[in-house]
């Protein structure tokens, strides 16, 4: 009888192991049923704190992913970090599952991203808003010149407002927000040189970014809204907030007032946030997606390098998004100037000074 | 002891004491000087600084106040230290401090404003509107910990029934189309955790510093796992509810910078007055409050004359996750109406700062969370009108205000003493 239990406990104990044994091999490769592609080419990703549905770049940079699973019949994975301790456990864990490419998104990410790039020379690394700096051989940064394009919407806004009052805000005072809020800024004071106007910036000035308007995170939308208020109060009707889900706030209290327009930030607002299309402007585009599709192109094609990527205006990886509703708004005389200014920034006759866009453009 | 045997008290020789001075005096006074000086002496001499007491949609609107800035910063800082100086004659008396501490903290501000805004324009209105609209969710939070806090029982987990609350908030008046139902249904969401809460703290005598952690994640794990799921993907069906507009008080919401700040706002705004008013009149002024405080200062007393300690703090609990729950609303169809994952972004610690600066009592917890709701849009003001000071610094000026309340400067500040402490019937 004794001897029978043990065996029970034996067998179970065995079946447990078992069990145990086999389990990676179900959590390895969690792809969706739409990734069933040929190929057994692995894209990894590691998200930021905000998850892949933040309607901002996490959410961008999986687009991406799927993009290229979608176009090159690969397979993909993705982790969540909960937090920044997160960060390095994630890429690790990828590092073992045998991925083609592991792609880390967003500024915070730039030191575990490096450790484990130079502790695991074979494996490719690809992070988004920061840079390979010192050069590491397996690590590409891709980087954005959004600087140029919020140049554009700050010359926009200028043209658009009525008070002479424009605004913007920031999540938290990273070089991966400020550049926006340079551009911004900087394409303001070019209006106002232009044609001869005083239209005034609140909440930023770039040769005092110690003083800027941030809501100091990119989750609390009370208070994108009542930074939206206060600007209004000040006389602001045109708002531009670099917060991702914080602007939302911000466009909450422009639709509910009617008093001010929101130029939306990362993705194309009229489609992210369709419920507030009728305040947008238009949208500051960074185009993250398109990037990540194409380094992991480059990973399945064995071109990968680890030569930076910086999307600019030339190359189309920043751009404004179409006015939709504005379209009839906006006078021709006001985007025959914005497609000059276009130009100018590609061809450098217009130079964007902001301390705080890729050092490489 | 025989009264026989007590010296009678006839017999002592009269001395006058002079009671010492309340450290909050001291701190006043200091702050005073430090303003009359830092204030007067860095404003530039030359600039207007302009007070804009309306906002503009008023029918009875009062005209823009322009001072030179100089002139009216040393004005109203030594006003401010008048005050504090008042108190110190007021404590010698034993008199009331507060009413000198209202006025210190008025002209310190104005002061304040007269140095930072100097060649600018600050809307003083708009900026009390938005301070009180800001304290909201922190009011309701305060009045769930004190409620939990009074009876002894621990409450961390104001920070997951405001986010549980407004997730109810968001997902009811989306699917109904309807915000009113989302306000009833935002206190069950609260009621949830609350329920989790008084069931692991009272009947399984759980550390109930470390269930109201747990409490925490939980709430901001099962809401991201919705939104990311259900939410998102569902905009239009599952997260677009409808919102409150604000509703003007006839009569009430004409009075001059007093009726656009209080009578001009929406429903859960209205609600809180009440709320802070019904709780501080029951804890205070009936048996039932007297039973609950008794509960959480000396439960063994309150057993031993046949109040039911566990049930007491049982309802107590449960009240406090629906007050909560109520709160949340704010952040949902009270204001920008979607939900987001993690919204409340740390409001219920500042909460729970707020009742600890209001020593547990609803009055106290009101007054410091409009003082947190003014500092914090102090800061967006300002950067907004770009002043000398760094937009980090400003954004810590709640916290450390906090920090310096309980650190001993608003006078002793003392817990209910039984509070935390598992009520074990031997």
């Amino acid at each position: 009888m004794k001897k029978l239990r043990f065996a029970a406990v034996g067998a179970v104990a065995a079946l447990t192991l078992a069990a145990c044994g086999s389990a990676p091999d179900d959590g390895g490769s969690s792809a969706s049923p739409a990734a069933s592609g040929s190929s057994d080419f692995l894209a990894c990703m590691v998200s930021d704190a905000g998850g892949i549905d933040d309607r901002s770049f996490n959410a961008s940079a999986y687009k991406g992913v799927q993009d290229a699973v979608a176009e090159f019949g690969i397979q993909e994975k993705f982790l969540e970090s909960k937090s920044q301790t997160d960060y390095a456990p994630n890429i690790n864990a990828l590092v073992n599952d045998d991925c083609g490419i592991i792609v880390t998104v967003g500024f915070l990410m730039e030191d575990a991203t490096k450790e484990g790039a130079q502790q695991n020379p074979d494996e490719k690394f690809a992070i988004v808003d920061a840079a390979s700096d010192p050069e590491i051989d397996n690590m590409k940064g891709l980087l954005f010149n959004t600087a140029q394009s919020s140049f554009m919407a700050g010359y926009l806004a200028a043209g658009m407002s009525q008070t002479g009052k424009v605004a913007t805000f920031g999540g938290l005072a990273i070089p991966s927000v400020t550049a926006f809020m340079d551009g911004y800024w900087e394409g303001v004071q070019y209006y106002n040189e232009q044609n001869g106007a005083n239209v005034e910036v609140l909440g930023w000035d770039q040769n005092k970014p110690d003083a800027g308007s941030m809501a100091g995170g990119f989750e609390d939308q009370a208070k994108g809204q009542q930074l939206a208020k206060n600007f209004i109060q000040q006389g602001a009707d045109i708002i531009f907030p670099v917060a991702g889900p914080v602007g939302l706030g911000a466009a909450k209290e422009a639709q509910s007032t009617g008093k001010a327009d929101i130029i939306w930030v990362d993705s194309d607002g009229y489609e992210s946030a369709p419920q507030y299309k009728d305040v947008f402007l238009t949208s500051v585009l960074k185009k993250i997606d398109i990037a990540v599709k194409d380094t992991i192109g480059q990973a399945v094609n064995g071109e990968f390098t680890s030569e930076e990527y910086v999307g600019t205006l030339e190359n189309d990886g920043t751009g404004l998004a179409p006015f939709h509703d504005f379209e009839d708004q906006v006078p021709q005389e006001l985007k025959d100037q914005l497609e000059t200014i276009r130009q100018g920034i590609i061809d450098g006759t217009i130079e964007v000074t902001s301390p705080n866009q890729p050092k490489s453009s | 002891m025989s009264v026989a045997e007590a010296p009678a008290p006839e017999a002592l020789p009269e001395v006058h004491i002079v009671p010492p001075t309340p450290r909050l005096v001291k701190v006043l006074i200091g702050l005073g000087i430090f303003a009359v000086v830092v204030f007067g002496f860095f404003t530039p001499s030359g600039e207007d600084v302009t007070f804009q007491l309306a906002l503009g949609e008023e029918a009875l609107a009062l005209p823009d106040l322009t001072l030179p800035a100089k002139i009216s910063a040393i004005a109203f800082s030594a006003i401010a230290l008048l005050a504090a100086v008042g108190g110190l004659f007021a404590a010698r008396k034993e008199r009331a401090l507060w009413p000198y501490s209202t006025v210190f903290g008025i002209f310190f501000v104005l002061g304040f404003l007269s140095w930072a805004v100097a060649g600018s324009t600050i809307n003083l209105v708009g900026l009390l509107q938005g301070s009180l609209l800001l304290a909201v969710p922190l009011v309701f939070g305060a009045m769930s910990g004190i409620l939990c806090e009074r009876a002894g029982v621990i409450n961390i987990a104001i920070e997951g029934q405001l986010l549980t609350g407004a997730f109810m908030a968001a997902v009811v008046a989306s699917l109904t189309q309807n915000a009113y139902l989302g306000l009833i249904a935002a206190p069950l969401g609260g009621l949830f955790i609350g329920l989790l809460l008084a069931v692991f703290a009272i009947k399984y005598w759980v550390d109930q510093v470390i269930l109201g952690v747990v409490l925490n994640v939980l709430a901001v794990g099962l809401t991201s796992f919705f939104y990311g799921r259900l939410l998102a993907p569902n905009q239009e069906t599952w997260n677009s509810p409808p919102t409150f507009s604000p509703i003007a008080i006839p009569v009430l919401s004409d009075i001059p910078i007093v009726g656009p700040i209080l009578f001009n706002q929406n429903i859960v705004v209205y609600l809180m007055y009440i709320i802070v008013i019904v709780i501080n009149v029951a804890l205070f002024r009936t048996k039932w409050g007297l039973r609950v405080r008794a509960v959480g200062e000396h439960p063994q007393a309150a057993d031993t004359v046949g109040i039911k300690v566990n049930s007491v703090r049982f309802r107590n609990v449960l009240l406090g996750g629906l007050v909560a729950g109520l709160g949340g609303a704010f952040f949902t169809v009270a204001s920008v109406g979607a939900f987001g994952k993690e919204m409340t972004a740390g409001k219920g610690f500042i909460a729970l700062a707020a009742v600890i600066f209001g020593r547990w009592k609803p009055m106290g917890a009101l007054a410091a969370a409009l003082f947190f709701g003014f500092a914090d849009n102090l800061q967006s003001v300002l950067s907004i009108i770009g002043t000398p000071i760094p937009s980090e610094f400003m954004l810590m000026t709640p916290y450390l205000a906090t920090l310096l309340a309980v650190a001993g400067l608003v006078g002793k500040v003392r817990a209910p003493a039984a509070d935390g402490i598992p009520y074990k019937k031997s």
